[in-house]
């Protein structure tokens, strides 16, 4: 199994009835920062996942939100550039995986393969692309998409920059989303014949039946609830694999987790309790429903599936007072002891076929110091019992250098 | 007794389905962004006309994707040209509200002999950035009566089965989405620019509580279309055709007949 450890850069200091008062994208305040506290998020994002390098992890990862505290990152190519720069400077052979650049958000795809393909080049074949649909509020308000493009435009976008990566000729374009008279990007990635590539999604159906004909990895975060969205969302994933006739290797899955390791049970939910709380109190809680399902973004058949069965949805509209009691019993975190964390993880990794687990362990009002020591106590005393997992099968999707199969 | 016309246009790409009632003289009806609804106002217009109402395309039972043929207004004028002449409606009247009254004032502009008369009830279309559109597209459900009504409980009520509520909600969240595709995130493709070209007689129609398109609105539609009149319906939101419909009926006809 490969591990690899995600990050964000969250303003940790929101007032303490912020879910009540706000929201926690577009329209929040921005006045409730300061200058110093927003400088700091930064510095902690990149020293925490800098640490995990050190610690072991197989790779880095950081996604994209926008217009929000809950993680101050407009587009992860830029933390991911400046960890391929570092990271290869100082030899440490992670992966660099940016799992958020929204493709049905970008309206410059073509700069999306070259910001890609320069992250590949500047960490010499390291890079893992993730390139989700695009979370409603952000691509159609934060950046002005129609809901009912947005779908069209990653479809294009994607085709768009599989092309640029790999065709050695310059092309042009005639796209229904964006013309380009010669599409010949520099750099090209260093990955032959291109990077591995993953799609981030909830849940769609089509999104998942995409990863599979085109032979990428999928991508699913657990912020719902794992324990009650993981099944339905994995059986899903495999059954649509089974359709379209692929051997299921887990390599082809990835499964974002929050995660909170201490010396013993009682000891995380002292030091991590109102930390988790914090980060889903003031993040998904905080957000109407409407900023991610607008009219339009899902389709009508999506729409009548959500309303008769909203159970993809986890535990999303009990967030705002959500305690970390409810949080770890829906699985939105895995707290406890180091064979509470193992145990639990490499359960739900061997029964829903996991191949790379997105390890949360830095969230919401964690201090530093907390998050490293989760770091460190995830690299050391969990991690091993989980990387021998899966050993059998080879892993498609990640980077030659690093002992994949692309 | 309601028809379906199936009208297969746009070089067989597409099929616009128009609804039918009445037995009068022809008089399109374009419908607001959440579909099209027969409701009292049509049914009153039906009394007097053979009423065709266009369904936006995607917004048919069983075709939801045809929105996917149309990418921009200009695609969509060219639509309803085609089906306007195939319904042989040719110069007739027409009404559109809402998101409706922006089309029918495309087409018209467009084409300035496409209707005798005109009638725009709280049209969308123009922006000022001192009296901003709503977004009614992001609106939470709980929100969306006091945007459109005057008196929030002027909005019709969801079917009591379950299966029909669901089925009621899921078409006019569908229909929203296919009707924002052009209007999103600002309402407005340029019509300030085109309303001048516009040569049928025409009302503008307010609400004169319209919280999603204030009623400034009605001056700037009259000032850029010549000979425009303008009646403001009291006690209305954005929808006087649903929330005040004997009123609005009255202006409506009362100007068709003059």
């Amino acid at each position: 199994m490969k591990l690899i450890l995600f990050a964000q850069a969250p303003y940790q200091h929101l007032p303490e009835d912020f879910e009540h008062r706000f929201e926690s994208a577009v329209t929040t305040p921005y006045s409730l920062t300061t200058a110093e506290r927003v400088c700091a998020a930064y510095q902690d994002l990149m020293e925490i996942l800098l640490h995990g390098a050190r610690c072991g992890f197989d790779g880095l990862a950081m996604t994209e939100h926008s217009q929000s505290p809950s993680d101050m990152v407009p587009n992860p190519d830029l933390i991911a550039s400046a960890l391929a720069y570092v990271t290869e400077a100082a030899g440490l052979d992670v992966a660099i995986c940016p799992v958020g650049r929204s493709l049905g958000k970008s309206r410059e795809p073509v700069r999306v393969a070259e910001e890609c393909a320069m992250i590949d080049v500047m960490s010499r074949g390291r890079l893992v692309a993730g390139f989700p649909v695009g979370l409603a509020y952000d691509a159609c308000i934060n950046n002005g998409i129609p809901p009912l493009a947005v779908r069209g435009r990653f479809e294009e976008g994607l085709d768009l920059v599989l092309r640029a990566w790999q065709d050695p000729h310059p092309f042009a374009w005639n796209g229904r989303h964006g013309q380009y008279p010669s599409v010949n990007i520099w750099p090209r990635p260093v990955q032959q014949p291109r990077p591995p590539v993953s799609i981030t999604g909830i849940g769609n159906p089509r999104t998942m039946a995409t990863t599979f004909e085109r032979d990428l990895g999928f991508t699913y975060f657990g912020w719902f609830g794992a324990n009650l969205t993981g099944g339905r969302v994995f059986e899903r994933f495999w059954e649509i694999g089974e359709r379209a006739g692929v051997a299921r290797n887990p390599y082809r899955l990835s499964f974002l987790q929050t995660i909170a390791v201490a010396e013993t049970d009682e000891q995380a939910a002292r030091d991590y309790g109102r930390h988790v709380e914090y980060f889903f109190r003031k993040n998904l809680g905080a957000l109407r429903p409407e900023m991610i399902a607008l009219p339009g973004g899902i389709d009508i058949n999506g729409v009548r599936a959500l309303l008769r069965d909203p159970g993809d949805l986890g535990m999303v509209d009990k967030m705002r007072d959500a305690t970390f009691d409810q949080l770890r019993a829906a699985g939105a975190v895995i707290a406890g002891s180091p064979e509470t964390v193992r145990d639990g993880i490499a359960q739900f990794a061997a029964e829903y076929g996991i191949g790379n687990l997105y390890a949360q362990l830095s969230f919401g009002s964690l201090p530093r110091d907390l998050a490293m020591r989760n770091v460190s106590l995830f690299a050391e005393q969990v991690a091993p019992a989980l990387r021998g997992l899966w050993a059998e099968h080879d892993h498609h999707w990640w980077p030659r250098r690093l002992g994949g199969a692309p | 007794m309601t028809r379906d016309i199936p009208l297969t246009v746009f070089g067989g790409r597409l099929t616009v389905h128009v609804k039918a009632l009445g037995d009068g003289d022809p008089l399109v009806y374009f419908h607001p962004a959440a579909g099209l609804a027969l409701d009292p106002f049509v049914q009153g217009l039906a009394a007097r006309y053979t009423v065709y109402a266009p369904e936006f395309p995607g917004t048919s039972a069983g075709d939801p994707y045809a929105v996917h043929q149309v990418d921009d207004v200009w695609d969509l004028v060219l639509v309803y040209e085609e089906v306007i002449r195939g319904l042989s409606a040719w110069g007739c009247p027409a009404v559109g509200a809402s998101f409706g009254g922006m089309l029918a004032a495309e087409v018209a502009a467009t084409f300035p002999d496409a209707f005798g008369r005109l009638v725009l009830l709280d049209p969308l279309g123009l922006w000022r950035a001192d009296q901003p559109v709503a977004d009614w597209v992001s609106a939470a459900p709980a929100d969306l009566a006091a945007l459109l009504y005057h008196d929030a409980t002027a909005a019709p009520v969801l079917p009591a089965d379950p299966a029909a509520a669901i089925e009621a909600i899921a078409s006019a969240v569908w229909s929203t989405g296919c009707t924002g595709k052009f209007v999103w995130p600002i309402p407005d493709r340029g019509l300030a620019k085109r309303l001048h070209r516009i040569a049928a007689r025409t009302l503008i129609v307010w609400g004169e509580q319209d919280r999603l398109a204030p009623v400034g609105y009605a001056e700037e539609f009259r000032s850029r279309i010549a000979g425009a009149e303008v009646a403001i319906i009291p006690d209305s939101g954005h929808l006087p055709q649903v929330e005040q419909s004997a009123a609005a009926q009255r202006a409506v006809t009362g100007f068709l007949a003059r």
